[in-house]
């Protein structure tokens, strides 16, 4: 049993650099992580390590950084935190369905974030899926999600992954970029700051190059074809609003397709801890609100990385940071003049960092013409299979919040509550319903977040 | 704020007894506006649809289960008046007739269910006298009650557990979807010519020499001839607009459900001591409910679910392997004696109340917007409305 000051949910950069500015501050930590390993989206670790790529030096760092202070730090892998309740409860259940409530005086909130896949005829076709699937299947286990694939969306992430196909050895035909060319040839400019982050982005540039695979800008995927599966994709050119001119579709054939348009941050855990919400579609969303050292509005709760905010790895380590520290003070650890002295440098760092993370959102920005895409019959809701003609049919009978509109067209009422559909699917309800995303809001969280069972919950409850 | 529209009748909530009233009121011609704001805790879309009128009254379903929690089994809660339990009756015949006159008119199942029942499953010898007692005072006239075997509820329900005495058996009660009912009946209210406006939180109330003129909403002020207050656990807040005091008071319940199970896992409709049970048309497994008084919060209680759990576990142990999709919690709109509010206000003369549904707001949902409808329209509604007047109250609001 654990009865650690802080419960650290996520153990990517985020959650395992808050463990080691806590832990070093001589505070007990638990960091919880559904995945086998620490190290979260962009540090996974492989299962296969003969077949697998080498993983990141930086995230071997911080898990040695974690493990050299395991008398501080109890690390908790494959475990499923699904709720939290009044009082800083930390409901958490293991694989084997073993559950438990912490009870730690302070939370910090890490969960990272989920890919963004806009819906469009085929989308739901096997064979369409996200870059980080594709990523995570050779990663942790040197697996190609296929023999010829076609990479489209927006932001640098689509190019990291296209080399990583590259590596594996699999064709990729193309990487359609939905900005223009010239949008991001502007971000050198913003980048001056930040040399080595530009460095990696035309590192990955001139690999593709050399592999011949071209990456094609202002151009989005419109359709998937597939009986069964998918065997081919049509693309189109977009004007700077992404309205695809369906007068020049290209179709390109290929067994697989990788989709993916940013991120969505991972908020519902903040959401059941009664934390404030703002809507902040530049970095992907509805975000927790946060003062200066990443307390959100719940005393106690503080929130770190992409799961507060999508920017990336180096933010999300240094984020950590800061709400290690936050919590240390909070916790009376350490006193006001050592918390501001180790936030400075934290914060510069940051301010370092910011030119380029904005001209970055701004550059990836999501577009109106994307959600010109869904076709009556489209499917707006995988969960329950809800099609854009029933989902819009609710709407215009009045149904324009998440919670009106699940309860009348079931879309959103899944397992998934929400998460992934209601991104877009709230965009589709805003231009329909002509209100405003954050008139509309953010679906409502409610436990369990992760598959528990029945039995889970009452252990002890007779049956005989 | 300027005039925006006007309407004979403007109806406060477009929760399923606002929407009721809408309809009854449309389909006797009077031009009808329903207002509603989406609310967290919304007592309709929270609820689990059971329309059991019978076994509700009886003081089972939420009943014996705050009865339970309070002061362990013993006697088993008290009966509510048999005027409200023929109000619930009388409304639940309607269900049949209802669904119908809703799928010609816009379309939806309300997927209102006819042979499910409802079965109270009898663990001990203190809930058997509490059985005899209900199967004796719920008397012939109702139906037919009936006490069954545990070889007769493994027969027909091999699921339940085979660790029980006996179960009484309500064949008339029966469940619905409660979104949808709400869903046809807005809808079916509009295709009659009423409007809704949704988004639309009602502000103000204007009066003037004893009456309501005008309602103030977000979505703009509408002139109007009679208003009815239809907001459920905020029914006292509309009220107060009006400077008249009612005791409205929220409700919570719990509630828990599961991932979709083949339809028919469960035939019968569950009431226990810790819990009810039933399975929605798509598949999921409700389990209901708690019953407390907490203000206006709406969360969910880690112990209340693991209760809830464990009860659903010790009536179908096959359900403790199976997966858990949400919990959620609503707010009933409650009164001292249970009882709904209904009917005009003595302080107003064109205001009316249609709210107090507490646990049976669903079932009580087509009678209640007839007789409302009547009443607002000066006729003689076809059940009579005095034992649910706010009038009533008059000692504890005075
Ligand atoms: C699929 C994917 C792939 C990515 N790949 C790259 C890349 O190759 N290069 C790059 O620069 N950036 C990549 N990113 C972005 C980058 O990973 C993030 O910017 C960075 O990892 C953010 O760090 P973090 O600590 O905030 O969250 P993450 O690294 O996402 O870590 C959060 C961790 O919390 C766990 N978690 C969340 N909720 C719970 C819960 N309820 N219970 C238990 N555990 C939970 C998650 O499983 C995850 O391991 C990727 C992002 C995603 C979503
Ligand atoms: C967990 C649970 C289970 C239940 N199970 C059953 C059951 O099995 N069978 C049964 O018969 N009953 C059941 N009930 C009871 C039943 O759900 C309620 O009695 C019924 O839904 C009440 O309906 P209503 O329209 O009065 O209230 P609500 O559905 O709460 O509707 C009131 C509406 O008014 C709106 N509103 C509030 N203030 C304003 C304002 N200022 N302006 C505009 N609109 C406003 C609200 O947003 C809301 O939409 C259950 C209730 C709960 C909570």
């Amino acid at each position: 049993m654990s009865h650690s000051a802080i419960v650290i949910i996520g153990g990517g950069p985020a959650g395992m650099s808050a463990a080691v500015a806590a832990a070093t501050q001589g505070l007990s930590c638990t960091i919880i992580d559904e995945g086998f390993a620490l190290g979260g989206q962009i540090y996974r670790k492989p299962t296969n390590p003969e077949r697998a790529p080498a993983p990141h030096p930086r995230g071997e760092q911080l898990r040695a950084e974690v493990a050299k202070l395991a008398q501080q730090i109890q690390v908790r892998n494959g475990d499923n935190v699904w709720g939290i309740f009044d009082e800083l409860r930390v409901a958490v259940t293991s694989p084997d369905q073993h559950t438990e409530l912490l009870q730690p005086q302070a939370v910090i909130l890490a969960p990272g974030a989920h890919e963004l896949v806009p819906p469009f005829p085929g989308w739901t076709l096997p064979g369409v899926m996200t870059p980080g699937a594709a990523q995570t299947l050779i990663k942790t286990m040197g697996v190609a999600p296929g023999k010829r694939v076609l990479l489209a969306g927006t932001g640098p992430f689509l190019l990291a992954v296209a080399c990583q196909l590259v590596d594996t050895g699999v064709h990729v035909v193309a990487v359609l970029e939905a900005s223009s060319r010239p949008a991001w040839l502007s971000l050198p400019l913003h980048g001056f700051r930040t040399p080595k982050i530009l460095a990696e982005g035309l590192a990955y540039l001139n690999k593709l190059d050399r592999a011949h695979v071209p990456v094609r800008y202002g151009r989005i995927v419109v359709a998937a074809q597939g009986e069964t599966e998918l065997n081919a994709v049509e693309h189109a050119p977009v004007d700077a609003e992404w309205f695809p001119d369906n007068n020049r579709i290209e179709t390109e054939q290929v067994d697989t397709l990788l989709v993916g348009y940013g991120f969505v941050p991972r908020v519902q855990l903040a959401q059941m801890a009664g934390c404030n919400l703002e809507l902040r579609p530049d970095v992907g969303g509805w975000i927790p609100v946060r003062d200066r050292n990443l307390a959100t509005s719940v005393a106690g709760i503080f929130a770190a990385g992409d799961g507060a905010g999508v920017a990336g790895s180096l933010v999300a380590a240094l984020e950590g940071q800061l709400a290690g520290m936050a919590a240390a003070r909070f916790l009376g650890a350490i006193d006001e003049a050592t918390f501001t002295a180790a936030r400075d440098p934290i914060e510069q760092e940051l301010v370092r960092l910011k030119p380029l993370r904005r001209a970055l959102d701004k550059i990836s920005a999501l577009q109106p013409g994307l959600m010109s895409l869904v076709r009556d019959d489209t499917i707006v809701c995988r969960c329950e299979e809800v099609t854009w003609r029933e989902a819009r049919a609710a709407v215009d009978a009045g149904s324009t919040t998440y919670r009106s509109l699940k309860m009348t067209s079931r879309a959103g009422m899944g397992a998934c509550q929400g998460r992934f559909c209601w991104p877009f699917l709230s965009r589709l309800v805003a231009a329909e319903a002509k209100c405003s995303l954050a008139d509309i809001g953010p679906p409502s969280a409610r436990p369990p977040l992760g598959p528990i069972t029945l039995g889970a919950l009452a252990p002890q409850a007779q049956d005989k | 704020m300027p005039m925006t529209s006007t309407a004979d009748v403007v109806v406060i909530g477009g929760g399923v007894i606002g929407a009721s009233v809408a309809f009854a009121l449309a389909r006797r011609g009077a031009s009808v506006t329903l207002l509603d704001a989406s609310t967290p805790g919304r007592a309709t879309s929270a609820s689990a649809g059971g329309l059991w009128s019978l076994g509700e009254s009886l003081g089972l379903g939420c009943g014996v289960i705050l009865h339970t929690a309070q002061q362990g089994a013993g006697d088993g809660p008290a009966p509510l008046p048999r005027t409200f339990m023929d109000f619930l009756w009388t409304s639940n015949l309607r269900f049949p007739s209802l669904a119908a006159e809703l799928r010609t008119l816009c379309g939806i199942d309300i997927e209102a269910e006819s042979a499910t029942g409802l079965l109270y499953l009898v663990y001990d010898e203190e809930q058997e006298r509490h059985a005899s007692r209900i199967v004796e005072w719920a008397g012939s006239d109702h139906g037919s009650v009936e006490k069954w075997t545990p070889q007769h509820i493994r027969d027909r329900d091999p699921l339940i557990t085979h660790d029980l005495r006996s179960a009484i058996h309500f064949p008339g009660d029966n469940q619905v979807n409660p979104m949808l009912l709400t869903e046809a009946l807005k809808r079916g209210a509009c295709a009659k010519g009423a409007r809704f406006i949704a988004e639309a939180r009602v502000r103000a109330l204007r009066c003037s020499n004893g009456r309501v003129v005008a309602v103030e909403s977000d979505k703009g002020t509408i002139a109007c001839g009679a208003v009815v207050n239809a907001a459920g656990a905020w029914g006292a807040q509309i009220a107060r607009l009006a400077s008249i005091e009612i005791p409205i008071h929220p409700v919570r319940g719990q509630i828990i459900c599961t991932e979709a199970l083949q339809p028919g896992t469960l035939r019968s409709n569950l009431s226990t001591r810790d819990c009810y049970i039933l399975q929605k048309a798509h598949g999921e497994v409700i389990i209901g409910s708690t019953t407390e008084y907490c203000d206006f919060n709406t969360g969910v209680r880690y112990e209340d679910m693991c209760s809830l759990a464990a009860g659903a576990i010790r009536a179908v142990p096959a359900l403790r392997n199976v997966t858990l999709k949400r919990a959620w919690a609503g707010l009933r709109p409650g009164t001292p004696d249970e009882l709904p509010i209904l009917g005009p206000a003595a302080e107003l003369e064109n205001f009316f109340h249609a709210t107090g549904g507490f646990r049976t707001g669903i079932v009580a949902a087509p009678l209640t917007g007839e007789v409302v409808a009547a009443s607002v329209l000066g006729q003689t509604p076809e059940f009579p409305i005095e034992p649910f007047l706010a009038h009533r109250f008059q000692f504890l609001t005075a």
